[in-house]
């Protein structure tokens, strides 16, 4: 008895359909010898069976042939099979974007059935979790709060993803000198380094504010950041006084004090007078060429020069004059300096 | 005819034994050695990188690099030495910390960094730089490698002028410069 083995539909389709066989002409080129090969191989096979196998029927050589083929293609489609499978049931593609914004999350698909551990390794981040294959993975905002390099890995699959900066949120801002003399060009130099919530570095070119205001003048400049980081240069005002220097960019703004002082003294003035112990020597109230008086403290250097030698007295400024005393002498010739800038110059004698 | 046979094995014993010797001290010398940074200063801003401080910056950088990779591939935060502060040194401290929770390491195998210095701050304090690194990649949970790769990575850096060094305050890798 002819025993029929179920096949899969897959391979049952590779036969073409019984009828459409069954009455093909004997002179198709088919032996006796191939047919007694089948009879002896159908013996118990109804009338009817035979009828409709024998129509198929070819010559033994082009028969083997066509099993090689048959095979061949059998085993191709065997594979296709199973890698269909093992793609839809076995494992799980991962279907990412290339960027994600910080502190957004993320819903992954993934294809499949049964568990399978999720890794996910990024900057301040390690993740191994035990997730279910055909449902959707859910990274929090919290998971993927950190701008950088991720590694995501999915059962045999892993894949990389960018996770770039929110908006910012907060300035770093380096206002530099704290202390600067006043209207000075080019002088003061801010620089913001721009971040998000988390603390990632915004990369996107954002417009940063400047902003220098003091006694009422305000000095203001816009510049784009270029990599997070914008900068100017900015001159210092006519006035001293305490600037307030502020960087802002959206909502976030910081401020600095920069103190404008008094730039060097402008025009420094002195007089002489005799004192019981020598020589009294003092400026009048010193300033700068803008007008500000020059801080206190600022030394002050008399020198006085005659026969003997040479003398010389440091001074500091106090209450915006700087006074000294000098040793007693006939003819002696005095003179003031304060850092690069010089004084008059008077002669001294002592009649 | 023996004793010069004896003497000839033994010289080349030694031969043999000092030449696994000088192997092994150059290997723990390039495995130990910190990874080679190439450090372009030529289109900085606003203010040029004088050469010693580029040399200090090429220097403290790689050694931030070296720090980083036996810190994560040992899971020990300590290691992260001086080399990092601010954000940079929390967030790689977090991270090693999780690594550690899950079982997690990575390892991080150095081939070089093509550097640009892209900013440099008027007053020498901050210097932001262009990375380009080349880098092998694992990610290990206990032996087993879950992910592995050769990569040419970018990455953002900020550094910050210290007393005497440079130090990693923000380093973030990018798609593309």
């Amino acid at each position: 008895m002819t025993k029929f083995v179920p096949l899969s539909p897959f391979v049952c389709s590779h036969f073409g359909p019984v009828e459409e066989r069954a009455f093909r002409p004997a002179s198709s080129g088919i032996s006796e010898d191939s047919i007694w090969h089948l009879r002896s191989r159908t013996s118990d096979a109804k009338l009817g069976d035979y009828k409709r196998i024998d129509a198929g029927l070819k010559p033994r050589s082009s028969r083997a042939s066509e099993m090689v083929a048959k095979a061949a293609f059998g085993c191709a489609a065997f594979l296709f099979v199973v890698c269909c499978l093992g793609l839809y049931g076995f494992s799980s593609e991962l279907n990412l974007p290339s960027t994600v914004t910080a502190g957004t999350g993320m819903s992954i698909p993934t294809s499949g059935s049964g568990e399978a551990i999720l890794y996910l390794v990024g900057p301040g981040t390690a993740i191994r979790r035990r997730v279910q294959l055909g449902q959707n993975l859910q990274l929090s905002a919290d998971d993927l709060r950190n701008a950088g390099r991720y590694v995501i890995s999915l059962g045999d699959n892993s894949a990389t993803f960018f996770v770039t900066a929110a908006p910012v949120h907060t300035i770093a801002f380096l206002a530099r000198p704290s202390r600067v003399p006043a209207d000075t060009p080019n002088v003061i130099s801010g620089t913001a380094f721009l971040f998000d919530r988390y603390q990632n570095l915004v990369l996107q070119p954002q417009p940063v504010k400047f902003e220098l205001s003091v006694n009422g003048q305000i000095l203001t400049r816009t510049e784009m950041s270029k990599d997070g980081v914008a900068y100017t240069k900015l001159d210092s005002s006519k006035k001293e006084g305490p600037a307030q220097f502020v960087a802002s960019s959206g909502p976030a703004s910081v401020r600095r004090v920069v103190q404008e002082v008094a730039s060097d003294p402008c025009s420094l003035r002195m007089t002489a007078q005799r004192d019981k112990n020598g020589i009294l020597v003092r400026t009048d109230p010193i300033r700068d060429c803008a007008g500000n008086p020059v801080p206190d403290g600022t030394i002050v250097t008399f020198t006085s020069t005659d026969s003997q030698g040479k003398s010389t007295v440091d001074a500091r400024i106090k209450q915006g004059i700087a006074e000294a005393q000098l040793p007693a002498s006939n003819d002696a010739t005095i003179s003031v300096a304060s850092g690069v800038v010089i004084g008059n110059e008077i002669r001294w004698r002592n009649e | 005819m023996i004793r010069s046979g004896l003497r000839f094995g033994l010289a080349l014993m030694a031969v043999t034994a000092l030449a696994l010797f000088a192997s092994q001290k150059i290997d723990s010398v390039l495995a130990s050695g910190a990874p080679s940074v190439s450090l372009n200063a030529e289109h900085t801003g606003p203010r040029q990188v004088e050469d010693t401080t580029q040399k200090a910056v090429a220097r403290d950088y790689a050694a931030a690099w070296q720090a980083m990779a036996e810190a994560l591939e040992e899971n020990r935060p300590d290691l992260l030495g001086p080399n990092f502060i601010g954000t940079a040194a929390d967030k790689l401290t977090t991270g090693i910390e999780e690594q550690r929770k899950t079982g997690l390491h990575q390892r991080i195998v150095d081939k070089g960094h093509s550097v640009d210095v892209v900013f440099y701050s008027p007053d020498g304090s901050a210097m932001e730089l262009h990375d380009t690194a080349q880098l092998e990649l694992q990610v290990m949970d206990g032996g087993k490698v879950v992910h592995s790769e050769d990569a040419t990575v970018h990455y953002v850096a900020l550094l910050t002028a210290a007393e005497n060094s440079w130090k990693v305050r923000a380093i973030e890798a990018v798609p593309e410069f």
